[in-house]
């Protein structure tokens, strides 16, 4: 493999000084320390909800096992090749601010946004398929599907913590996006801005890898 | 502007293989791997299965770090945080197993 | 410097009698501007640095107010003064304002805020907005709080746990929980902006090691706030959504673990007692040379102490949870693990103890307040080793030597240094010296008023006083009434600050750039500093604490 360092970036392709900081490169520095800091605290606060499923795993396997056995398993594997494309997306849309080629870029950004929106009308309609076959157990007014295993309710719900927590990152993860792509259409923009393109994408990845997680702690290791 | 792809010349096209062979390699290794976790979780083979289900999406999490947040282009600091960040996860796991284990 | 115009849309106009101030330095923070809006809309690191110190201080009286209810109640030992269920309210408003909103943000928001930037030789924090929306999203959580207490308060404790926080408590638990789950974003947005500025902001020259250990105390403490607080929003999340929907993930009677949710409690909360000590180890590193005029000993031990307690600090949140059916293996871990973190903190008591040896000490205000902290420190650390020891654990769990021993580390430790901080850098805030007298006064009041109040419970814990009821034993009175007594010492200490730093703000004499002659960049620009703190790039070209060395002999020294 012939690579040293990241691919150059294009002429007329940069970053504007903010006023208090020294330099470019300590503003940039900067920026990709602290998206990566913010991600790290995601990490986290996503751990501590898998946390939680393997501690309800460990101590009630059967329940466990009922309940993720009723989990829309083909959805969730489609939503992940869906997240998978849009990362694809994310880093043509990087790709294409460090080229210069403006359009192509915003074009790629739209795309994501597309899909990130695709996976959460899928997940709403999974959310809508659970709902017909009772299996919201925290809705006190309804019958629960597996209510024979208490403890399976409270996989269920933590499934609900989990899939919407990262759902809600999507949602604004897809609002931030598109207010940045109609920024980003503006003439100029990649010779100031690029690298919000940069500390973006690598939000978008994280969401995807915390999908990436999400999926066979919750859907695939408990069937 | 630079749009349509047939009106690319040689060289924006030498460019755009370039930036892009990275990410749509990733991209493949991670519907391939996907795919074998898939097939696992449908068919279950075998009874221990969830360990190399695991062990798969360790894989997939490393690619998208690795490739696609584009780490091992990042200086020694940034790959430090983000270490940080998985090696913290184990504390919160392991110390925690040590009350659910022991039990 | 033409800083002259926006003097002049000041209240000179208003009032010309007065005649316009002559600008034989230039115009400094907090007059650059004088609108309201210039205020709550400061980007400027020292400006929301004040904002939090308007805020946390407001939330320290509300605290302070509550823990007076409480002793005042304790002199009686039989609830004649407050019904049971004041009494938890009193105590849990007591716990939740002095650890979210005074406790955690104190030292950090305040004095972080102001000193990373100017001790680094930056123009300001590395995302000054976000510093901005931290102190907007702070006080949003505290208003969610404050109306929990003003619909009629909650019972829980500070500690909200399930099942009594989610299915039994008919107070108002759910706004409670969801300010000190808002609260716990702006920790995070302030760790980050310190983490990111103490690596990317640093000016030329300025190396790790000739950081003051103030920075590295709020690296450290910054870390704490990135990997810890995230794991107790989750615990929140989940506990509000318990509360709200019975989700059961805690709740015993579907299955749920009640001691899960300790475990992810106590994964911040233990690390959170570095939050708070921590930044307060900072400014003692900062203090105690200064009034010794002797370098720091030891500097690079005091600054790997720093990172070492911030780590192991993640190993032993379950010395909280010795009586609740852990398992022994967890016991016996967690157990074990506490007692290293005695090494560092050790460490960095033994190198001030050693700085202020054969030093030139001068016992003014700032330093009688770190001898303070000092003393009770110790105190209050080997108590935690007790604590440690798991049979001695089982028998002073939950009692009052619990309360005495984190009340040692939590006012005797952060407390004093907060203050004693506040009088450290408070010519630099507000370019004004304070009385000394009333100073050296209020601070022997609060170390008397400290130690009456709290070393009576080491005793009453110990004869197996449990903490949280209002009412005990008839024999426990004479040690329930002296630390009453001592604690309305401790409101008289507490309240002299607050007049004559006050009054210093309009009639305290003017201060020099460097009153102490203290070493370190902040006291290289002007008291108070101007907007972008330095009016030229400095330069760092030595070491931290270059203090003038002395011989032996007394009286004669070179530099």
């Amino acid at each position: 493999m012939s690579r040293e360092a990241e691919p150059p970036m294009a002429p007329g392709v940069g970053v504007a000084r903010v006023e208090h900081f020294a330099t470019v490169e300590q503003q940039r520095h900067a920026a990709v320390l602290g998206i990566w800091a913010w991600l790290v605290t995601e990490l986290l606060l996503f751990s501590a909800l898998f946390l939680v499923a393997l501690v309800l795993r460990l101590q009630h396997p059967e329940a466990v096992k009922a309940a993720a056995l009723h989990l829309k398993f083909w959805i969730g594997a489609v939503n992940t090749v869906v997240l998978i494309c849009s990362s694809l997306t994310m880093s043509m849309a990087i790709a294409f601010s460090r080229m210069g080629w403006q359009r192509a870029m915003v074009r790629a950004m739209l795309a994501t946004a597309a899909l990130g929106s695709l996976f959460l009308v899928l997940k709403g309609y999974e959310y809508y398929a659970d709902y017909e076959e009772h299996m919201m157990p925290f809705l006190a007014l309804r019958p629960y599907a597996l209510a024979e295993t208490p403890a399976s309710r409270l996989f269920v719900n933590l499934y609900y913590v989990a899939t919407s927590l990262h759902g809600l990152h999507l949602f604004t993860g897809i609002s931030i996006l598109l207010g940045m792509t109609w920024m980003a259409a503006k003439p100029g923009f990649l010779a100031r801005h690029q690298n919000w393109i940069e500390v973006y994408g690598l939000y978008w990845h994280f969401i995807d890898l915390i999908w990436i997680l999400a999926f066979p702690i919750l859907y695939v290791v408990n069937r | 502007m630079r749009n349509p792809l047939a009106r690319l010349t040689d060289e924006d096209r030498a460019r755009l293989r370039q930036h892009l062979r990275v990410p749509v390699l990733s991209f493949l290794a991670l519907l391939g791997l996907l795919a074998v976790n898939v097939t696992l979780g449908a068919t279950l083979p075998f009874a221990q299965v969830w360990a190399l289900e695991l062990a798969v999406v360790a894989v997939m999490v490393a690619v998208i770090l690795l490739f696609s947040m584009e780490i091992r282009h990042e200086p020694p600091l940034v790959r430090l945080f983000a270490g940080l960040g998985f090696f913290w996860v184990a504390i919160l796991v392991g110390m925690t197993l040590t009350d659910y284990l022991g039990r | 410097m033409s800083g002259t115009s926006a003097i002049e849309s000041g209240f000179a106009e208003r009032e010309p009698h007065i005649p316009e101030p002559t600008l034989d330095r230039p115009i400094d923070y907090l007059h650059a501007q004088s609108t309201l809006r210039s205020w709550f809309l400061a980007t400027d690191h020292k400006r929301i640095a004040i904002l939090y110190l308007a805020s946390i201080t407001a939330f320290f009286i509300i605290g302070a107010v509550a823990a007076g209810i409480v002793r005042l109640a304790l002199v009686v030992p039989d609830g004649a003064i407050l019904t049971n269920d004041t009494y938890n309210k009193a105590f849990t408003i007591h716990g939740v304002v002095m650890v979210w909103f005074f406790l955690i943000p104190s030292i950090p928001a305040t004095f972080g805020n102001f000193l990373i930037p100017l001790m680094i030789g930056a123009k300001d924090l590395a995302f000054p907005k976000l510093n901005l929306t931290s102190w907007y999203i702070f006080m949003a959580g505290a208003l969610f709080t404050m109306v929990s207490v003003v619909l009629g308060g909650v019972d829980t404790g500070w500690t909200f746990y399930a099942p009594l926080s989610t299915a039994f408590s008919n107070s108002w638990v759910l706004p409670a929980l969801i300010g000190v789950t808002i609260v716990g974003f702006s920790s995070i947005l302030t760790g980050l902006n310190f983490v990111v500025t103490i690596h990317t902001m640093r000016t030329p020259g300025m190396t790790w090691f000739r950081l003051p250990i103030f920075v590295w105390a709020h690296y450290a403490t910054s870390l704490i706030f990135l990997l810890a607080t995230p794991v107790i929003t989750t615990a929140l999340i989940l506990l509000i959504l318990e509360r709200a929907f019975h989700i059961g993930v805690f709740d015993p009677a579907y299955g749920g673990d009640p001691v899960l949710f300790q475990h992810l409690f106590w994964f911040y909360s233990h690390p959170a007692v570095y939050i708070m000590v921590l930044p307060g180890m900072g400014v003692i590193s900062e203090i105690v040379p200064a009034f010794a005029q002797k370098k720091l000993f030891g500097y690079r031990f005091v600054a790997y102490a720093s990172i070492g307690l911030a780590s192991v600090t993640f190993f032993v949140w379950g010395h909280h949870m010795f009586v609740n059916g852990q398992s022994d293996l967890a016991s016996l871990a967690f157990s074990a693990l506490s007692f290293a973190v005695a090494v560092p903190s050790a460490v960095k008591v033994y190198n001030w103890t050693a700085t202020i040896h054969k030093g030139r000490i001068r016992l003014d205000t700032p330093m009688l307040y770190a001898m303070g902290y000092i003393g009770l420190f110790v105190l209050g650390g080997l108590t935690g080793l007790y604590l440690a020891t798991l049979a001695i654990n089982q028998h002073i769990h939950a009692t009052y030597f619990v309360v005495a021993h984190f009340h040692y580390i939590m006012v005797g430790g952060t407390v004093l240094a907060f203050l004693g901080g506040l009088h450290f850098w408070w010519p630099k805030f507000t370019g004004r010296m304070y009385n000394e007298a009333w100073g050296r006064i209020s601070a022997l009041f609060i170390f008397i008023g400290f130690n009456v109040t709290f070393f009576p419970q080491f005793i009453l814990g110990y004869l197996g006083m449990p903490r949280r009821y209002g009412t005990y034993p008839p024999e426990f009175q004479l040690l329930n009434v002296l630390s009453s007594a001592g604690a309305t010492i401790l409101a008289a200490g507490y309240l002299f600050p607050m007049v004559y730093l006050l009054y210093s703000l309009w009639f305290g004499r003017r201060a020099p750039a460097n009153p102490w002659d203290a070493k370190g960049l902040e006291w290289e620009t002007a008291s108070p500093p101007p907007p972008h703190n330095f009016l030229s790039l400095p330069e760092v070209p030595r070491v931290p604490y270059d203090y003038p060395i002395q011989e032996r002999e007394s009286g004669r020294q070179h530099t």
